[in-house]
């Protein structure tokens, strides 16, 4: 099967299970939304994928492969972390000369050109740069690297809104271009929105949610009104979450849409990615 | 088999530019000092360093620790495996402990043959007259000591920080019962049975022969369990953000 298949991971750290008996498979030729708050267990997830530190029990597998400690995998997938993990005294443009050495799927060329949409310096040290141009210079890595599966965590921190919209805009063109697994894990879910075609969400070390973002979208609905109305409406229905204002009430429901009663204050509207992400993981505690 | 040659040829070539480096500050200083006391006292007989070889263990045993500081996220972060990392940070080890000791036999024999009064480390204890069994010495005794810095901080990452600190007062603790065990505990006869023993695996026999082989044995026995013991941590070392 051509996919990450992520079969009864756990993984404790003293006292606490960063992640408990998780399985999940990450499909081939998918945009994937890794959404998680703070200490939900995605770092530890894409970690234990990409070989940096070990599960308790369980395993990974890549395409049939289990991947703990096997360089069979090593031109299989390419994480891009959030951490600095690089060399910071060497070059730009040495990184990415060593990255073609390390990887046969490591496209020089297209590094250089993406540095240069980006106007990042290539002969600066990565020590040398802004937090946002050592973004800059990661996702570049990650997008040169032609390798199944790219993980991405947190890729746009420390950018501006131009390098946002440009690393979205490229990773889509290069997507269209070369299908294959991405996978980003990511606090600004709305940015990332249009792109993600599958949403997992991790919460206390549990997967919460495996869904398609659009009929997730498309089941999900933010119903406003009058308190006792939307109460009555809501009865018996999977409401994830409340928003109250003075009388007015607004329930954000998950589930199969039914008409709203003809009469009275009812109104329905769609929910975006983050509002259901907030809304899913106050439910799921804290 | 490119991968692993691509990343030995990562370890050691971004680790061969700092050894001029160093070698330029060693010589430096070396001759600043030498011609700050000369022209102080007044003569430049009996003016110099010994054992010059004492700085390079001390660069080798950084070299020791950054190849797992360093090179360890690095390598990781490129999706290689921990025996590709063991096996691409030893072989680094061997290359620059290789090159240092050549330079650091041919420079000692020269300064030697030019002033008596200098001695190398291997001159002083087995003369001058073997140069390629003086520069294997070297070459196995700074493997010893990145060998011994790799697993040492393995370790130390490996236990933390206070575990760290309680087994480097538990091994002073240890050192000091050793001395103890020698002076008050152990009989004058088992004593010299057992620095014969040390002397002998070092090469010099009870006869007062010089055996240049056997040290070199003790030596690859040494780095080799520190290099064992270093494969053994790092097998199950995580990435600590």
């Amino acid at each position: 099967m051509n996919a990450i298949q992520i079969k009864n991971v756990t993984k404790r750290y003293k006292d606490v299970t960063a992640l408990d008996n998780v399985s999940l498979a990450f499909e081939h030729g998918k945009i994937y939304g890794l959404l998680g708050r703070n200490g939900a267990g995605k770092s530890t997830l894409i970690n234990i994928i990409a070989n940096r530190i070990f599960a308790d029990s369980g395993e990974i597998v890549i395409d049939g492969i289990p991947a703990k400690e096997s360089m069979k995998v090593h031109e299989k997938i390419f994480c891009m972390s959030e951490t600095d993990l690089y060399d910071t005294g060497l070059k730009v443009r040495d990184h990415f000369k060593w990255a073609a050495r390390f990887y046969d799927s490591f496209n020089i060329e297209k590094a250089f050109d993406i540095a240069e949409k980006f106007n990042l310096d290539t002969n600066k040290k990565f020590k040398a740069l802004s937090k946002g141009y050592q973004s800059i210079f990661k996702l570049t890595a990650a997008m040169a690297l032609e390798v199944p599966y790219v993980i991405f965590d947190e890729p746009v921190l420390g950018l501006d809104a131009n390098h946002r919209e440009l690393f979205y805009h490229l990773l889509l063109e290069d997507y269209e271009r070369n299908e294959r697994t991405i996978i980003i894990a990511t606090h600004l879910i709305e940015e990332a929105a249009n792109l993600i075609e599958e949403v997992v969400l991790i919460d206390q070390g549990k997967i919460l949610l495996q869904d398609n973002a659009a009929s997730l979208l498309e089941e999900s609905c933010c119903v406003s009104g009058i308190e006792h109305e939307v109460d009555a409406y809501c009865a018996g229905k999977n409401v994830i979450g409340y928003d109250e204002l003075g009388n007015l009430k607004i329930a954000y429901i998950m589930g199969t849409k039914e008409p709203l009663p003809k009469t009275g204050s009812l109104n329905c509207t769609p929910v975006n990615l983050q509002k259901l992400f907030v809304k899913i993981t106050e439910k799921g505690g804290r | 088999m490119k991968n692993l040659k691509s990343i030995v040829q990562y370890e050691c070539f971004t680790s061969f530019k700092y050894i001029w480096l160093f070698y330029a500050i060693q010589y430096a200083i070396v001759g600043f000092i030498t011609l700050i006391v000369g022209l102080a006292s007044g003569t430049f007989d009996d003016i110099g360093s010994k054992c010059l070889e004492t700085n390079t263990l001390i660069y080798i045993s950084i070299l020791g620790v950054m190849g797992f500081k360093e090179d360890f996220k690095m390598l990781i972060q490129n999706g290689f495996s921990r025996k590709y990392i063991f096996i691409a940070t030893l072989s680094m080890f061997a290359f620059i402990s290789g090159i240092m000791a050549l330079i650091d036999t041919i420079t000692g024999t020269l300064l030697h043959y030019f002033s008596s009064s200098y001695f190398s480390m291997y001159g002083a204890l087995y003369g001058y007259r073997h140069s390629f069994i003086n520069w294997l010495w070297l070459f196995l005794l700074y493997m010893i000591f990145c060998c011994l810095m790799y697993f040492v901080i393995l370790l130390i990452n490996k236990i933390g920080r206070t575990a760290s600190v309680c087994l480097a007062a538990a091994s002073g603790g240890i050192i000091l019962l050793v001395i103890a065990l020698f002076r008050y505990v152990l009989s004058a006869e088992t004593v010299s049975s057992i620095l014969e023993f040390l002397a002998a695996a070092m090469g010099f026999t009870a006869g007062g022969a010089v055996n240049r082989i056997i040290p070199l044995l003790t030596l690859s026995v040494l780095a080799a369990v520190f290099a064992a013991g270093a494969y053994a941590i790092i097998r199950r070392t995580e990435l600590k953000e």
